[in-house]
């Protein structure tokens, strides 16, 4: 069909005299200039250096959390008010406890609410993300869409999500639907901006390249540019899921009858200290995993985010 | 060898046209049937001129540009930051369409991009998510039908070997553009463009952000792959001794509007490498153009 397969390999030619002044002419492979990355003559190794120095890093964030927990476990000893701040043994004791239990004895466990607000935010952040993209997608095609969608945005974004919940009360009851259209709310925007950013920085010669090399319109579309622009979409989706988590758990402090915003709001009218930060730690907890399958997805993605 | 032309010849591959009017003396060596290489095709570009309009206000870019190029001549295009040179190099892409005249590459008119006429930038222009192999296979995977999910093929992977090979990263098949050097990274872009088979490759100012000792090696490399792949190449750049060490002629450019002020022979035998910028004839060609651009 194209020109090259008509051709025989490369693979197949006959040794030129040329080729061996090329092949001395470049000498070692690794021979190229003052770059500080030049000395990369084993693949592998450079790896193993790049790997051992993420795991340090991963070690040091690991101690700062330690850390953390130490000071907090030494000020509780102290201060000796479990209603004001419960030691770190007497939180994670309450934790594991209602873990299982329901709160108060005719409310849900703790994995029954975080399970709820889970649901609601991976449904409202998967359409906040696909309205977020898709709106993005056009801006950055379309100059006139551009222009029409940017205000609507730069509007939207800066508002507090707290500021919505009494409107959609009006207007979706205290079901599961004000709470996911909050994130929607809340997600779309953030998806947008950082979408048309990541299409815009798409360099034009990258996707002339692509075309030179023989692929079609649509090709480079899919292959190149939005493959290209992938990185900086799912940093969005990273900054989104932080803004979906404000959204959910204010939602649920005010207007729900289920969720780990209640379950805070619930032990807080009980003074039950302990199950309060026992709620924000299981947020922290679940969003930290949220983000990490993120990132995962991010390393994916982009190689030199890798080590 | 020759019938191995002949064959590259028949395959499918543009035939270099007729190489009429153009050096006599060189000519015929040059075109000779080459060792290895799958040939260049001539380039003609007759009568070029690009205006860009933004908003009301207009900017003549070119204007009646006119330079023939040999199949497997190396010609540079010189001159300072604005002077079109870029803008003509997009437009023998068919990145840009002229407003008037005609570009014909190996007899055909050009239209929009093709794989037949390689392009390579300042920046290398790697595609970060994907392995050096995996870039230089780009072109071929993405020109065949199926595209998206093309299984392996034995007889491509071997090709991707040999290049890997041919341009000194053999080692480097499974790193991403991250982990290659500056000049690793360029002799990759130059095996992806290569793979394809272009009859012309054009090339925009390639080696302008390298250090200078990496941008020396980068010319014994590129004069290296030219003796090999007699590939036609258009190459731009702003520096004179690059064009006098690359270029078989390099045509200077400037003025308003932009256009072509002289095209300079550059007596210089060939193999040429790097050393070669000591000679006299070196020197002699550098003042000649010197000259011409202080008009």
């Amino acid at each position: 069909m194209s020109v090259w397969r008509s051709l025989p390999p490369l693979g197949e030619r006959p040794v030129a005299d040329g080729e061996e002044t090329v092949a001395a002419l470049l000498g070692r492979e690794d021979q190229d200039g003052l770059d500080e990355r030049a000395d990369r003559d084993d693949l592998a190794a450079y790896r193993r250096a790049r790997r051992r120095a993420r795991a340090r890093r991963l070690a040091t964030g690991a101690a700062g959390l330690i850390g953390l927990a130490v000071v907090w476990q030494i000020v509780a000893t102290f201060i000796r008010d479990p209603v004001f701040l419960p030691s770190v043994t007497r939180t994670v004791s309450t934790f594991w406890h209602y873990l299982g239990r329901p709160y108060p004895s005719q409310g849900s466990p703790i994995w029954y609410d975080a399970l709820t607000s889970l649901r609601r935010i991976l449904i409202g952040f998967a359409i906040g993300v696909v309205a977020g993209v898709t709106l993005g997608a056009a801006m950055s095609a379309t100059r006139v869409v551009r222009h029409l969608i940017d205000p609507v945005i730069e509007v939207l974004r800066p508002l507090p999500p707290l500021a919505f919940i009494p409107l959609f009360i009006i207007w979706f009851g205290i079901g599961e639907l004000p709470k996911v259209v909050l994130i929607v709310i809340g997600v779309t925007p953030i998806m947008a901006i950082t979408s048309v950013v990541a299409l815009d920085e798409v360099p034009e010669d990258l996707r002339l390249c692509a075309r030179t090399l023989g692929a079609s319109r649509f090709y480079t579309l899919l292959h190149v540019q939005l493959r290209s622009a992938l990185p900086g979409i799912l940093t969005g989706m990273r900054i989104s899921m932080a803004a979906a988590w404000t959204s959910i758990v204010a939602a649920e402090l005010i207007a729900a009858t289920s969720g780990l915003g209640y379950l805070i709001q619930q032990a807080g009218d009980y003074l039950n200290t302990a199950l309060v930060l026992s709620g924000i730690i299981c947020i922290a907890l679940m969003a930290l995993a949220l983000d990490a399958c993120i990132r995962g997805l991010l390393l994916l993605a982009d190689p030199s985010r890798r080590g | 060898m020759g019938a191995r032309a002949d064959a590259d010849g028949a395959g499918g591959q543009p035939v270099t046209g007729p190489v009429s009017s153009l050096d006599p003396v060189n000519g015929a060596a040059r075109n000779a049937p080459s060792s290895v290489g799958h040939g260049g095709a001539d380039v003609v570009i007759d009568s070029i001129g690009k205006t860009f309009r933004r908003g009301g206000r207009r900017t003549v870019a070119l204007a009646g540009i006119n330079l023939k190029v040999r199949a497997g001549e190396l010609v540079c295009l010189l001159g300072p930051s604005g002077c079109g040179k870029s803008t003509l190099l997009r437009i023998v892409a068919g990145a840009l369409e002229q407003d008037e005249g005609t570009v014909t590459v190996g007899g055909r008119p050009v239209r929009g991009p093709s794989p037949d006429r390689g392009m390579l930038f300042q920046t290398p222009m790697l595609f970060p998510w994907l392995t050096t192999r995996k870039n230089i296979l780009f072109g071929p995977k993405a020109q065949r039908a199926g595209g998206l999910n093309e299984r392996d093929d034995p007889e491509l992977d071997a090709e991707a070997d040999a290049i890997l090979g041919t341009v000194g990263l053999a080692k480097f098949g499974d790193a991403f553009p991250h982990e290659l050097s500056g000049g690793m990274q360029h002799r990759a872009a130059f095996a992806r463009a290569i793979i394809t088979r272009p009859s012309l490759l054009l090339m925009d100012e390639p080696f302008g952000a390298l250090d200078a000792i990496t941008r020396l090696r980068m010319h014994d490399f590129l004069l290296g792959m030219w003796e090999q792949y007699r590939t036609t190449i258009i190459f731009v750049t702003h520096d004179i001794e690059e064009a006098v060490l690359l270029g078989d002629r390099v045509a200077v450019m400037g003025g308003r509007p932009p256009g072509i002020q002289e095209v300079i022979d550059i007596p210089i035998g060939r193999p040429r490498h790097a050393v070669d910028a000591d000679t006299e004839s070196f020197l002699t060609a550098k003042r000649k153009i010197r000259a011409s651009l202080t008009v």
